[in-house]
């Protein structure tokens, strides 16, 4: 028998999650829901700690299903990181999400939460496949609670996820037979088709160019709460998976050198900044593909670290836009302006959170990316490297300055609101003391190190006079253009319009083609029937006119032709009979 | 929005009140000086502590500097462009578009947004 204890530390948040659904609706019961909300990571994260220090190659749960082995968990250097982060990510969401009296949300939260954690540290590509699944159907009403408008999103998103779920077990099931049946879950690879499958489902599911739309699509129209706790996990997730099964595999540094850039220009015309966010989510995810592409040691874990940091800061700059969103109903940027007026802590915050997506020195990003940027040179990457700091220069453009700008700053739209409450504050306020320990230079960012799992050369040094020097001269020229630009009227005015992107393909293209074909369907369908009807009628008229006693046959023709008639008819049957039966 | 009323100091947060000359028309148009300083500032340090590991290009001290402006301003001046190819009305898909609030100045999609939402 399996030791329950030791199924999965994930299990638990689950196991929490489907208890909130059963708590019954009051104000005192809501105290309880967030309690839980909050312990159940909690707990998580020191299970996941108390195995960890027992064994660096923490291996539990193996079940034997049939011919197939599971293993429900694995905790080793790799999957370790992303257990903590998903819980410290839990916690901190639950704190943002204190205000909202919501059972669905805190129930969805706390399974997405938990499969989260239960997928990352799954040992099998069952298990995973599974957690795969539970986090594309628990986070889907994260997306409806954000109102009517929402739900079509959400059907998109559900569509999407699950089937990037079943390519993912298709793939799986493939290269596991490839490999005698072994469904353990590590390097992969692309040798097999089976491969290429599992690394598309992953890119669906990680936002690679032209799969991406998922997520700029259903982000945006997610419930406040939502899209801070949607914008921590799946992706991650994703990412995680790519890092474990396909690391060093060189067409990720081209895809994700390209999800460095593309998002960018679709930032920059975009106006609703919660959408601008999700671009920007996806070009961080770009620079975290590009180093798995790599697949160095230094770019691993600059991409571990980047993970790290990157939910951090990433879930500041949503959940500041959250706050404001709260306050003002919208996070559209020609509605908004001056806020830092009436929200100067939200402000604080928020410019906390640009800066370390900015990597500002100081600020989390900036040990981080520089060592996947670091690791691009070292391997004479020149191209993939240019792309990447034409992308910084963008992620300036987008996180850096458009949102705190035109949120905070820029013309004042006159709305004077209340300040964030205390709870989006607190959750906040940690995620922005994270963002600077991690990359303070006097033993912060040796936290972030000790947790990075391979061996590197030499360790990284991210405070060096030239590194220091040249990305402040990147970040301070692009603001300096910022202004420029904005001062002689060059730069764009925020416009109110919905900007299309590939999903237009599917969206109105598709869907027009779809709604013509069964249109046309329907029409030849009502002919056809018609064309038939017609037929057969006439068809039996016709006959009735030869046949019947009153027909053409029985008033010209003489008895005998009638009778000699049906003699020859009878034969004829007689002889069909006869040679079909032999 | 040019309404007064609503710029009355009384509905600023007390801890915004010594940063109000930040929203100051003089402020915001003498703001290009920091970055300009930052950049004369890098670039003269760059010129002593140059990169360790440049790419090929990078050949002077103020390289990112360069790269930073250029990319930047190639981005912006894209915008227009491709606002023109892809932007399209809120409501294209059908679908009552992004959350806005009630009192929004434009269009005036009504849809209530969630965010005092009750116990649901």
């Amino acid at each position: 028998m399996f030791d329950l204890l030791n199924i999965n530390p994930g299990l638990w948040v689950i196991a929490a999650g489907l208890f909130c659904t059963l708590i019954p609706k009051s104000p005192a019961t809501h105290y309880v829901r967030k309690l839980i909300l909050i312990a159940a990571p909690l707990y998580a994260g020191w299970l996941i700690f108390q195995m960890y220090s027992i064994d660096n190659e923490y291996i539990r749960g193996i079940i034997q299903v049939g011919s197939v082995e599971l293993t429900t968990l694995r905790i080793d250097g790799l999957s370790v990181v992303w257990g903590y982060l998903f819980c410290l990510a839990g916690v901190i969401n639950g704190i943002y999400g204190l205000h909202e009296k919501c059972r669905i949300t805190d129930s969805s939260a706390l399974i997405y939460t938990g499969s989260a954690i239960a997928g990352v540290l799954a040992g099998d590509m069952i298990t995973l496949f599974i957690m795969w699944e539970v986090t594309a159907i628990s986070s889907v009403f994260l997306v409806w609670k954000g109102g009517e408008r929402a739900y079509a999103a959400g059907m998109r998103y559900l569509a999407i996820q699950v089937l990037s779920g079943v390519m993912l077990l298709a793939g799986a099931v493939m290269v596991a037979e490839s490999r005698g049946g072994d469904f353990t879950f590590n390097f992969i690879g692309l040798d097999t088709p089976g491969g290429w499958l599992m690394l598309l489902a992953m890119g669906i599911k990680c936002g690679f160019p032209l799969l991406h739309n998922w997520m700029q699509d259903a982000y945006p129209k997610a419930s406040i709460t939502g899209t801070v706790i949607l914008a921590s996990f799946t992706t991650k997730f994703a990412i995680y998976a790519l890092a474990r099964g396909f690391p060093g595999t060189d067409i990720l540094i081209w895809i994700g050198a390209i999800m460095t850039c593309f998002p960018v220009f679709f930032a920059v015309v975009e106006n609703d900044l919660r959408r601008v966010l999700a671009y920007s989510l996806n070009n961080q995810l770009g620079f975290m593909v590009c180093g798995i592409g790599i697949g160095s040691a230094l770019a691993l874990n600059g991409v571990v670290g980047q993970v790290f940091v990157h939910v951090i800061f990433k879930g500041l700059l949503f959940m500041s836009i959250g706050a404001v969103m709260y306050r003002t109903g919208t996070a559209k940027a020609s509605e908004l302006g001056g806020l830092f007026r009436s929200m100067p802590f939200t402000t604080v915050l928020c410019l906390i959170g640009a800066g370390s997506i900015a990597a500002f020195p100081l600020l989390a990003a900036f040990v981080t990316k520089a060592m996947i940027l670091a690791a691009a040179i070292e391997e004479h990457l020149w191209v993939p490297f240019a792309m990447m700091l034409f992308a910084s220069a963008g992620v300036m453009e987008h996180s850096g300055i458009k949102v705190p700008h035109f949120t905070f700053f820029a013309h004042d739209s006159g709305r004077r609101v209340k300040e964030a409450p205390w709870n989006m504050l607190v959750a906040m306020s940690l995620a922005g003391l994270l963002c600077i320990v991690l990359a303070w230079p006097w033993g912060g960012y040796e936290l972030l190190y000790s947790l990075m799992p391979y061996e590197m050369d030499y360790p990284y040094k991210p405070y060096t006079w030239d590194h220091v020097v040249f990305q402040l001269q990147l970040l301070f020229a692009a603001i300096f253009a910022f202004t420029l630009l904005k001062r002689r009227g060059l730069y764009p005015a925020e416009r109110r319009a919905e900007i299309l992107d590939s999903d237009w393909l599917y969206r109105r293209v598709g869907l027009d083609a779809v709604t013509w074909i069964s249109q046309m369907w329907d029409r030849v369908n009502i002919h056809v029937n018609r064309i038939k009807t017609r037929f057969f009628s006439d068809f039996g008229r016709r006959l009735y006119q030869v046949f019947s006693p009153a027909g053409t046959i029985s008033e010209s023709a003489p008895s005998g032709l009638a009778a000699g008639l049906t003699a020859g008819m009878l034969l004829l049957t007689l002889l069909v009979i006869y040679v079909l039966g032999a | 929005m040019s309404d007064d009323v609503k710029h009355a100091v009384d509905d600023i947060h007390p801890a915004a009140k010594p940063f109000l000359f930040l929203g100051k028309e003089s402020v915001k148009r003498n703001f290009i000086w920091l970055p300009l300083i930052g950049i004369i500032a890098t670039v003269i340090i760059g010129y002593f502590h140059p990169l360790k590991h440049p790419a090929p290009w990078e050949v002077f001290p103020g390289s990112w500097a360069v790269f930073g402006f250029f990319a930047y301003s190639a981005i912006v001046f894209t915008a227009p462009y491709l606002f023109k190819l892809l932007a399209r009305d809120e409501d294209y898909y059908g679908e009552g578009g992004l959350p806005d609030p009630d009192y929004s100045t434009e269009h005036g999609h009504s849809a209530p947004t969630d965010s005092k939402a009750g116990e649901s």
